[in-house]
C-alpha cells in the first residue's frame, strides 16, 4: 500500500507520454498543452508565493520577460529559441534580483502591491519602447526553424506533438523542482519565513537572502513558460504577456488548488483550463440555453451570448471568493480535509459535501 | 576582572519618536551566568532585548559580544554569531510539525536534513515533547508551545540565550518544569538572560539580577540585595523611596 503513492504518479507520466499516440484531435492536444503550461505556471509561483508566502501578484513581468527576450531573440536577431530561451529565463532572473532586493524591504500587503507596480512597470516599458519590442502592435513569429540533432531534423514543428512534449517536460521538471526544494533545507526556511518573519530572522534565517532565492528560482521557471507560451501561441503583445490578467492568472491556480503543496498547483490547472476552455467556447450560454434559463432570442439571451465569453475576469474573481470562503486551503486541502473526517467514521456533513 | 565578558552592554539608549524606551543602560554578563532582567511593565525590558538581539539598533551606546561590538547587525548574523532569543508572545511556526520547527533551529549550524532532525529530536526530548513531534505546532496548547519556543531555540545552538518570559501563563506544574530546563541549560554551559515577573522564580534561579524602571537601570546586585534595595520596592509596590 505504501509504494502506492510513489508509483501513482509514475503511472500518470507513462500514460502522458503514451497519449499523443492515441490521441489525434489537435484541439484535445491544445488542451494538454494549456494544462501543462498551467501546471509550469503555478508551480513556478508556489515556490515564492507557497512555500514563502511572499504572494507576488506581478508574475507577468517574468513571464513576458521570457517571452518578449526569446522572442525579440528569434524574430530580430535569428536566434533559435533553443539558445535564445536562456538569455531569457537568464534575464529574467537577474532583474528578479535586483526587484526582490527592492520590494523585499515591504512586508504582506504592501509586497503584493509592490509587485503590481513593478509588472505594470515592465507592461509600460515592452508598450513604449518600440523601437525594441514593436509596442502594441506586438511581435508575430514568422516561422520556428525546425530542431535539428547532429544534422538529423528532429522536429520541424509542422503539429502539435513537439509543443505537447516540450511542454510536458516543463510541468515535470517544475514539480520536481517543487519537490526538491520542500525536501531540503530551501524548504524548512521558506516554510519558516511564511509562517513568522520575525521567529524565522531569529533563528539565522538572513530573511532578504532567502526571500531572493524564493524569487529567482520562481522567475527562472516562470520564465521558462513564457518562452513555452511565445512559442507555442506564435505572437506576443503586452497585453496577453505582461498584463496583471496573467499575474493573477498565476495566483489563481496555486491558491485553487492549494498553496505551498506540491499537487496544489497541478489540481488548480485541472480547474482553471477545462474553465477558461468553457468560457471561451461559449459552452456555459449554450447550458444556460438548453436549460431554458433564458431564451436565446430574448435581449437577455443576447446579452448573455455576446459577454459571457468575456466574463471569465468575473467567473475567476467569483471562484477565488468562494474558494477561499469554503476551502482556504484550496481544492487539495479541502478533499484532504473530507478523507480525514471518513477515515475517523464521520460521514462528512452534507453542506460542506455540496459546498 | 581578566576574562572579557560574553556580553557587554555600554549606555545602551533606544528611543521611539520622543519616547525614551531604554536610557544609558549598562551592565554586563560573565560566562555560564543566569542573570535575572526584572522591572514593571513598560520598563523596557523586551525592547533591550530587541536592542541586544538586532532587532532594533540601539539609538546609542554599544553592544559588546564576546569582546566584539555588534550592534547594526542583522537578528541572523546575531544568532549565528551564537546569541539567541524566545519572544514574550510565543511564535509557532504553525502550520509545520512541531520536529520540524526545531529543525528550523538547528539548520543554523548544518545544511545536512538528517543532521538536523538528529539535533531536533534530541532537544526534543530534552523538553519531553519528542511525544508531540509530528504534530502541527499550531495546535499545542500554552505550556507546550513555550517548551517547543525553547527547544528550537536551543537548536540554534546558542552560547547566549535570552529568554522572555517562557513561564508567562504557565501553571505552576509546568514553570516548575521550565526552571528546571534553564537550570540544565546553565550546567550544559550555556549563559543565560531571563525576563520574568514570577519573583519566586527569578530569585531561585538568578546568579545577579537587573532591575529596569523607565527605560533605566534602577539596581544591579545579588538576589537577596535586590529584595531589599528599597528603590526596587518602591518600583514595585508605587510607594516613594523615602
Amino acid at each position: 500500500m505504501r509504494a502506492l503513492p510513489a508509483l501513482l504518479p509514475l503511472a500518470a507520466l507513462a500514460l502522458l507520454v503514451a497519449l499523443p499516440a492515441a490521441m489525434t484531435s489537435p484541439y484535445a492536444l491544445h488542451l494538454m498543452i494549456l494544462l501543462f503550461l498551467a501546471i509550469t505556471q503555478g508551480e513556478s509561483w508556489n515556490v515564492l508565493g507557497g512555500y514563502t508566502g511572499q504572494y507576488s501578484v506581478g508574475h507577468a513581468a517574468w513571464f513576458g520577460i521570457g517571452a518578449y527576450v526569446t522572442m525579440m531573440l528569434l524574430q530580430f536577431h535569428h536566434v533559435a529559441p533553443w539558445w535564445g530561451m536562456w538569455p531569457a529565463v537568464a534575464a529574467a532572473a537577474a532583474s528578479s534580483l535586483v526587484v526582490g532586493s527592492i520590494t523585499f524591504r515591504l512586508r504582506g500587503p504592501y509586497f503584493v502591491l509592490a509587485s503590481i507596480a513593478v509588472a505594470e512597470i515592465f507592461r509600460l516599458v515592452a508598450l513604449n519602447w518600440k523601437d525594441v519590442t514593436n509596442g502594441a502592435e506586438g511581435i508575430l513569429m514568422s516561422d520556428l526553424p525546425p530542431l535539428q540533432v547532429a544534422g538529423h531534423v528532429l522536429t520541424d514543428f509542422t503539429s502539435k506533438v513537439p509543443f505537447y512534449y516540450a511542454g510536458l517536460a516543463l510541468a515535470v521538471l517544475t514539480i520536481a523542482v517543487n519537490w526538491a526544494v520542500h525536501h531540503s533545507k530551501l524548504g524548512y526556511y521558506f516554510q519558516a519565513i511564511r509562517e513568522d518573519q520575525d521567529a524565522a530572522h531569529s533563528l539565522g534565517i538572513a530573511l532578504t537572502f532567502y526571500k531572493n532565492v524564493a524569487l529567482a528560482i520562481s522567475a527562472l521557471f516562470t520564465a521558462c513558460s513564457g518562452a513555452f507560451y511565445a512559442l507555442y501561441v506564435g505572437f506576443i503583445d503586452p497585453a496577453t504577456v505582461l498584463s496583471t490578467e496573467v499575474s493573477v492568472q498565476f495566483v489563481l491556480i496555486s491558491i485553487i488548488g492549494g498553496i505551498g503543496t506540491i499537487a496544489g498547483p497541478v489540481v488548480g490547472a485541472l480547474v482553471i483550463v477545462p474553465l477558461s476552455e468553457a468560457l471561451r467556447a461559449n459552452l456555459l450560454s449554450d447550458v444556460i440555453f438548453r436549460l431554458h434559463l433564458v431564451d436565446e432570442t430574448s435581449p437577455a439571451g443576447l446579452f448573455l451570448k455576446d459577454n459571457l465569453a468575456h466574463a471569465h475576469a468575473l467567473i475567476y474573481g467569483i471562484l477565488m471568493v468562494v474558494v477561499i470562503l469554503f476551502m482556504p486551503e484550496g481544492v487539495l486541502g479541502f478533499a484532504r480535509g473530507l478523507l480525514a473526517r471518513r477515515r475517523r467514521g464521520h460521514a462528512p456533513p452534507v453542506a460542506e459535501g455540496s459546498a | 576582572m581578566a576574562t572579557t565578558p560574553i556580553l557587554e552592554i555600554r549606555h545602551v539608549s533606544r528611543f521611539f519618536g520622543g519616547l525614551a524606551a531604554n536610557s544609558d543602560v549598562s551592565f554586563s554578563m560573565e560566562e555560564k551566568m543566569i542573570m535575572g532582567l526584572i522591572g514593571p511593565n513598560g520598563a523596557g525590558k523586551t525592547t533591550l532585548f530587541n536592542c541586544i538581539t538586532g532587532f532594533y539598533p540601539p539609538s546609542r551606546g554599544e553592544v559588546l559580544f564576546d569582546g566584539h561590538r555588534i550592534n547594526g547587525l542583522a537578528p541572523d548574523k546575531v544568532c549565528k554569531l551564537g546569541m539567541a532569543r524566545t519572544w514574550q508572545k510565543v511564535r509557532p511556526l504553525a502550520k509545520m510539525t512541531v520536529l520540524d520547527n526545531v529543525m528550523v533551529g538547528a539548520l543554523a549550524r548544518t545544511n545536512r536534513l538528517s543532521e538536523a532532525a538528529e539535533l531536533a529530536m534530541r532537544q526534543l526530548r530534552h523538553v519531553r515533547l519528542d511525544h508531540k513531534a509530528r504534530s502541527l505546532a499550531g495546535g499545542l496548547p500554552i505550556g507546550e508551545r513555550k517548551k517547543l519556543e525553547v527547544a528550537r531555540v536551543l537548536a540554534t545552538q546558542p552560547r547566549l540565550l535570552l529568554l522572555d518570559e517562557v513561564m508567562g501563563g504557565l501553571n505552576p506544574a509546568e514553570s516548575e518544569e521550565i526552571i528546571q530546563l534553564i537550570l540544565d541549560t546553565k550546567r550544559s554551559g550555556v549563559t543565560q538572560m531571563v525576563i520574568e515577573h514570577d519573583m519566586k522564580a527569578i530569585m531561585r534561579i538568578s546568579d545577579r539580577i537587573v532591575v529596569l524602571n523607565s527605560g533605566e537601570k534602577l539596581a544591579e546586585g545579588l538576589p537577596r540585595e535586590i529584595v531589599a534595595n528599597p528603590e526596587v520596592v518602591a518600583a514595585y509596590l508605587g510607594e516613594s523611596a523615602e
